[in-house]
């Protein structure tokens, strides 16, 4: 009889879901279904009382969900009377096919915090009195939040690490997973346990309840993964497409997530009196635009964050300054806020990449859709689903995975890849083409990598980002499944590979990015992808690519065409082909007309400055220590060389080009300081000043013990013209400047320098020729020792 | 039966599947492996710097073949994976005592 009754109601509540999706109305007519049904099977007996717990007591009964039942006893004695009479209401009710799940405690045992059961003190939380003796039910009051607080935070961290903590599986566990229906739970737990909801931000959990009573509904049974079938099955039932449900999806798991870990965050307690205090020294950094309680940012004047974009920008520098977390109530107004941004943020987006915390200010933009306000075009990949059994995540996340595995690369001990990603010049540029490297996936009818690159392209623009790292970070889109495929499928010790990817890239600057970019893109696919063996492959092709562009420079010299203009078929005339690999269209453009003036004037001189870094530009006829003479000019100004090239082409032009930063912003601050720059420039080059005389009291040596062994070695064999001297040597002040006349005092001429440096490292490469030629091996390790006593002195 | 065992450069992979497509082989196990032998790995010298690379990146290709056409299985196998360099790879050949598909209960060469 009752039997009936509950089929019949239970299909009556399944039809009325299919027709109206709504699942709220499933939970709640389940619970009361069910509750008539258990009330009317038994009346318990004095001194037991009777609770539903578990999702059942909070009334959120799914189709297949377990009905949880806790059985509180008065005393032992009350135990035992029940033990005949209860067998025969669970059987009742397994006969209705439902699944009970009861348990049988004392008042006492409820109210002990049981590390080995805290399961149990948690479903008490739940607990909602079905029936029975009042008085006993009146008795039950556990009272060990604190504790139990703790043991909740430490559950949840442990059921987060089971899926790699992040939300973006592609067939999410809608229950057990972070940004799943046990976090609601833990949300409503702890706000429960601390009754602090105030700074909560609202969470709207109807689309989960809905996919799990579809899951619940579609396979008969108590399941909970929302597998690629199940997916379609639902964007079937709801006539949309599988890609938009799992958005849905996301959208909401993310809102729970972020939620959830603010709670775990604020609540658990700190390890040592040692850790509160560093919390408590951090509180201040707090400025004129924010306060910092207990390691999360507020806004000082919350309601600015409305209208003020600049606030909001600076929100983000003083993360990715700090490292510190946004409080809900920020991240809430953030949400609600609709400010426009200024087109112009390069700078600021550049600053924000340079600075330590980058990655978590980055993420944080990425959550609060901040980046998507700036970025519009991210929208498009937004929770995106793309189904291979081999990426692990949605792409917008794999997006944000790659740009902190990149991050903290740099702070790794990841021999090689850590040192490479020390030598980027600019990783403002990397982090840019990884924010758009896949935004052309959500376009199925293109290959993504040229959509991608269109993309960047337009949107970095919009921005203000200066065309040279537009078009690197561009061109870095467009490459960047190159090396990956090359690394699969080519032979990498066939001279011809190294060519064809040296070709591609052009210089070792953008063959770094791209080395770069294609290892945090690979670790970025699952948590496993990076293999050694994937490492070992990656880092052959880039030696193999490095070798290559930086071999035989002065082998191949360009022969130009004679559909060139005259001036530029002039000037290129017998350069070396590496100076087309390592200067773009407009540089060539800027250099041709430059000779074209030196001829009239005798010298020709270009000051540009991009983010940054300045380039110097300086043409003349070559001649022997002009490269010592002008390094000795900047020197002079206190100003860092990053990087030194000189070219000479079949007319003995020199092309010199200095990559030089600022670091004391004495040319940012004096305008008129540049002129100046210009002139000594000019002067040091035509010998109308004496150098040395400039650098008086500059040539300072660092203080302190000596940290670093200069090293020099020779190498006659690389280059077919020219011999290679690489020196190692901790880097001071005018360093190049005197290294250089050291080489011009042997009458060497120096056809190209290559400087890196590494904190206190320098690292020199100059390619040295004597009287055109290479030097003999006796005249080279000579030349070395000379300069292994200029590093030592 | 015989298992084959090669070791293969990984660039080589796809030539070799396809080969041993060909001849009709279409079940094979491939694993990503990393190891020496007469190449012995090498060091490199990276902006002053030296890196020993002691193990180098390799392809495992595990096949079980009826006895008959072995010998041009491997000589397919081998024209494929060859580049005529040092570090090309190797086969080996063990006997299988018995091969049992799982879903059906095959034996032997069936099962294959």
């Amino acid at each position: 009889m009752v039997t009936q009754h509950y089929s019949a109601a239970a299909e009556r509540i399944r039809e009325t879901f299919f027709s109206d999706g709504r699942a709220g109305a499933v939970l709640v007519s389940r619970t009361q279904l069910v509750d008539g049904i258990v009330r009317s099977l038994w009346p318990p007996p004095d001194g037991v009382a009777v609770f539903a717990v578990g999702g059942y007591g909070r009334g959120e009964l799914f189709p297949f969900s377990d009905i949880d039942l806790l059985i509180l006893v008065a005393s032992e004695a009350a135990r035992e009377s029940i033990r005949e009479p209860i067998a025969p209401f669970l059987r009742s009710l397994w006969d209705e096919g439902l699944r009970v799940s009861q348990s049988v405690h004392t008042v006492a045992e409820c109210h002990e915090l049981d590390r080995n059961n805290v399961e149990l003190a948690i479903s008490l939380l739940d607990r909602r009195f079905l029936m029975g003796d009042p008085a006993v039910a009146a008795r039950l009051n556990p009272r060990n939040r604190a504790e139990l607080i703790q043991a909740l935070i430490g559950l949840t961290r442990e059921r987060h690490a089971k899926f790699q903590n992040t939300i973006h599986h592609l067939e999410p566990h809608l229950k057990d997973a972070p940004g799943g229906i046990r976090d609601l739970h833990v949300v409503r737990w702890l706000v429960q346990l601390t009754a602090r909801d105030a700074e909560l931000a609202t969470v709207d959990f109807e689309t989960l309840f809905q996919f799990r009573c579809y899951l619940h509904y579609l396979t008969g049974r108590d399941h909970n993964i929302l597998t690629f079938e199940l997916q379609d099955q639902i964007a079937e039932l709801q006539g949309r497409s599988a890609a938009q449900v799992m958005r849905d999806y996301f959208r909401q798991a993310g809102s729970i997530a972020r939620n959830c870990g603010q709670l775990l965050r604020i609540n658990e307690a700190p390890t040592s009196g040692l850790f509160a205090q560093f919390r408590d020294r951090r509180s201040r950094v707090s400025n004129a635009d924010f306060t910092v309680s207990r390691e999360q940012i507020f806004f000082r004047v919350p309601h600015q964050a409305q209208h003020d974009p600049e606030l909001i920008v600076r929100l983000f520098v003083f993360i990715a300054r700090h490292g510190l977390a946004l409080a809900p109530g920020t991240e809430r107004r953030l949400a609600e806020s609709v400010v426009v941004f200024n087109r112009m943020l390069w700078p600021v987006l550049h600053e924000i990449c340079a600075l330590p915390h980058a990655g978590q200010a980055l993420r944080a933009m990425h959550e609060t859709g901040v980046l998507r306000s700036i970025f519009p075009e991210l929208r498009e990949i937004d929770s995106l689903v793309i189904r291979d059994f081999y990426h692990r995540y949605t792409v917008d996340e794999h997006t944000m995975v790659a740009i902190e595995g990149l991050l903290k690369l740099r702070d790794s001990e990841q021999v090689p890849f850590a040192e490479l990603a020390k030598e980027l010049p600019d990783i403002a540029v990397l982090i840019m083409a990884l924010i758009f490297h896949d935004v052309g996936k959500a376009d199925e009818n293109e290959s993504h990598v040229i959509s991608s690159a269109r993309i960047a392209d337009a949107a970095l623009e919009r921005i203000g980002m200066p065309q040279r790292e537009r078009q690197a970070a561009c061109e870095l889109i467009r490459l960047h499944l190159e090396m990956s495929t090359i690394m699969n499928s080519r032979d990498l010790t066939e001279p011809a590979t190294a060519q064809y990817l040296a070709e591609k890239v052009r210089t070792v600057e953008q063959l770094k990015y791209l080395t770069l970019l294609t290892w945090s893109d690979i670790s970025a696919v699952n948590p496993a992808a990076m293999t050694q063996w994937r490492a070992g492959l990656l880092w052959q092709l880039y030696t193999v690519t490095y070798r290559e562009l930086t071999r035989e420079l002065e082998a191949q010299r360009i022969k130009t065409s004679f559909s060139d203009l005259p001036h530029r078929r002039r000037f290129l005339d017998g350069l070396p082909t590496r100076y087309l690999r390592t200067h773009s269209e407009a540089e060539v453009d800027l250099h041709a007309r430059m000779q074209t003036k030196s001829r009239e004037e005798g010298i020709a001189v270009a000051l540009q400055y991009s983010g940054s870094i300045y380039t110097l530009t300086i043409l003349m006829p070559d001649r022997p220590a002009l490269l010592a003479d002008v390094a000795g000019a900047l020197s002079s100004f206190g100003l860092n060389i990053l990087k030194a090239e000189v070219f000479s082409n079949r007319h003995l032009t020199a092309v010199n080009t200095f990559v030089f930063a600022d670091p004391l912003r004495t040319l940012e601050l004096n305008p008129e300081e540049r002129e100046r720059l210009q002139a000594v420039v000019r002067q040091a080059a035509m010998r109308e000043v004496d150098v040395s005389h400039l650098l008086r009291g500059r040539l300072r040596r660092p203080a302190g013990k000596r940290r670093l062994t200069p090293q020099v070695s020779v190498d006659n064999q690389v280059s077919e013209n020219a011999t290679l001297l690489q020196i190692t040597s901790e880097d001071r002040p005018g360093l190049l400047y005197e290294l250089a006349a050291a080489i011009a005092r042997q009458e060497c001429n120096i056809e190209v320098v290559l400087i890196d440096t590494e904190a206190l490292k320098a690292i020199d490469v100059f390619y040295v020729t004597h009287k055109r030629l290479k030097l003999a091996d006796e005249y080279a390790f000579r030349l070395a020792s000379v300069l292994k006593e200029v590093c030592q002195y | 039966m015989k298992e084959i065992e090669a070791i293969i450069q990984p660039f080589k992979l796809d030539d070799v599947k396809q080969a041993l497509l060909v001849r009709g082989v279409d079940g094979m196990t491939i694993s990503e492996v990393r190891g020496h032998g007469r190449q012995k790995g090498h060091t490199e010298t990276y902006c002053g710097q030296e890196y020993t690379v002691d193990l180098l990146p390799k392809v495992k290709v595990e096949l079980t073949v009826p006895d008959q056409p072995l010998e041009e299985i491997l000589k397919t196998l081998s024209a494929a994976a060859r580049t005529g360099k040092i570090g090309d790879g190797k086969s080996f050949v063990f006997d299988v005592a018995q091969a049992i598909g799982i879903r059906n209960g095959d034996r032997g060469d069936a099962a294959l």
